[in-house]
């Protein structure tokens, strides 16, 4: 009880003190501009400290929601992020196929293909690209890999193709960078090889020769890479067809270059 | 009629006060001051409260008369209040209290008297010293307006002490 009366009196006394020395301090406000500026100026510090020991309190126990709310935008981010990686990955794609060392008398038009069909003899391929991109009929699809097919078609925002794997399609090729040239077609019997033919009797093709486009065509660039020589039949007794592993693999497609050459027409007129 | 002697001899020290703050400015670093002894001198058994209600109104009253900035007495010498009671207890011990006795400079001695005078007069001075530089003086001038103002107030308090408690 004694010790009660004791803590009470000693609370009474603390809190007189306190108020006795805030009557101090406000008098001497009043009386003092020095004074009042640095009472001022600690009440302030004081103030801040205190919100601020607050403010890391509240923060401390307000972690929990925080947490949620960053795991909420980490998910967004992350969501973010992947979409990103996919653009750059296509960017990337697009990127390659234009730098790939192509020659420069064709306009090139990067592309992705939209549709391909690969199970019939007349395959064919669908573009992302079409007139108001600059695309033209008669225009070679190709990747820096090989020859993928020729445009056929085209619509304002889309391009129709016969693919390689197509038997209407045929592709002037040439054995080697000086070799032979002939034309190149797909035989109907796999999606990876193709044939060179009318090769005649007397000229042997060796296996492992890479095969290119010509470049003796109003519509494929020259030096194109489209596959190596595997082996070589006689056909009827009469010529040689060569076997072609083709560079291209149809199945993984995606992207490709649209190479449009814009003397087309004055060539073909002048081949007339 | 002791009483009587007390209560004006306490007015006159206050007098004696406001003159030394408004005629005798010894120097910008020597603040004189007998109002810690004006609180010690108080009878033993007055409580903490009372001792710092009588503290504020003393300041009060001094600045009000003196030059001072009002409130600036009342500041330091509100803490001496609190106290003082605690400094007699730890200085002469709890007999003092216990038998209710007073302070006498005679029976309890000098040196314990200037002992005590000293650790109020450092109480008031520290309060006084930082509120009235107001951040505006470096620590080394302030250490020595503190040290030199004890040094030279704790005598006058001993001797005003000696007056009211022989």
């Amino acid at each position: 009880m004694a010790r009660a009366g004791k803590f009470y009196l000693g609370l009474v006394t603390a809190v007189i003190f306190i108020l006795l020395e805030i009557a101090a301090i406000s008098l001497l406000k009043r009386s003092s501009t020095l004074q009042n500026i640095w009472i001022n100026r600690i009440s302030h510090n004081v103030m801040a400290t205190s919100w601020g020991g607050l403010t890391k309190v509240r923060n401390y126990f307000g972690l929990r929601e925080q947490n949620e709310i960053l795991a909420g935008r980490n998910y967004e981010l992350f969501k973010e992020l992947q979409h990103y990686k996919e653009l750059e990955k296509t960017m990337n794609a697009m990127a390659r196929l234009d730098s790939a060392s192509l020659p420069s008398r064709f306009n090139y038009i990067p592309a992705e293909i939209t549709a391909m069909g690969t199970n019939s003899r007349h395959n064919y391929i669908i573009l992302d690209k079409g007139s108001e991109h600059g695309v033209k009929p008669q225009s070679a699809i190709i990747t820096p890999n090989g020859v993928v097919g020729m445009i056929y078609a085209v619509d304002r925002r889309y391009s129709y193709g016969l693919s390689l794997l197509n038997d209407k399609v045929s592709v002037s090729a040439r054995i080697g960078r000086e070799g032979l040239v002939a034309p190149l077609s797909w035989d109907g019997h796999s999606f990876d090889r193709a044939i060179l033919k009318d090769i005649p009797l007397h000229l042997t093709v060796a296996e492992g020769d890479t095969v290119r486009t010509s470049g003796i065509s109003a519509v494929y660039p020259p030096d194109i890479p489209i596959g190596v020589t595997t082996g070589s039949r006689l056909i009827d007794g009469a010529v040689n067809v060569v076997d072609v592993k083709l560079f291209v693999d149809f199945s993984s497609l995606r992207y490709v270059i649209i190479a449009e050459n814009p003397d087309r027409q004055i060539i073909e007129k002048m081949e007339e | 009629m002791k009483n009587y002697r007390f209560i004006l001899v306490y007015l006159i020290m206050v007098v004696v006060q406001v003159l030394l703050d408004n005629y005798f400015p010894l120097s910008r670093y020597v603040l004189i001051s007998v109002l810690p002894a004006l609180i010690l001198v108080l009878p033993v058994d007055t409580r903490p409260i009372a001792a710092m209600l009588l503290s504020f109104a003393l300041g009060l009253v001094v600045d009000f008369f003196s030059n001072g900035m009002l409130g600036m007495s009342s500041l330091a010498l509100v803490p001496v209040g609190l106290v003082r009671s605690a400094v007699i207890a730890g200085v002469f011990g709890d007999e003092l209290t216990s038998r209710g006795d007073e302070l006498s400079v005679h029976r309890l001695g000098v040196p314990k008297m200037v002992l005590t005078c000293l650790i109020l007069c450092a109480v008031y001075f520290v309060v006084y010293v930082l509120v009235d530089s107001a951040g505006t003086v470096a620590f080394w001038p302030a250490a020595l307006r503190f040290g030199l103002s004890i040094l030279v107030s704790t005598p006058v308090c001993v001797f005003v002490v000696r007056q009211f408690r022989p």
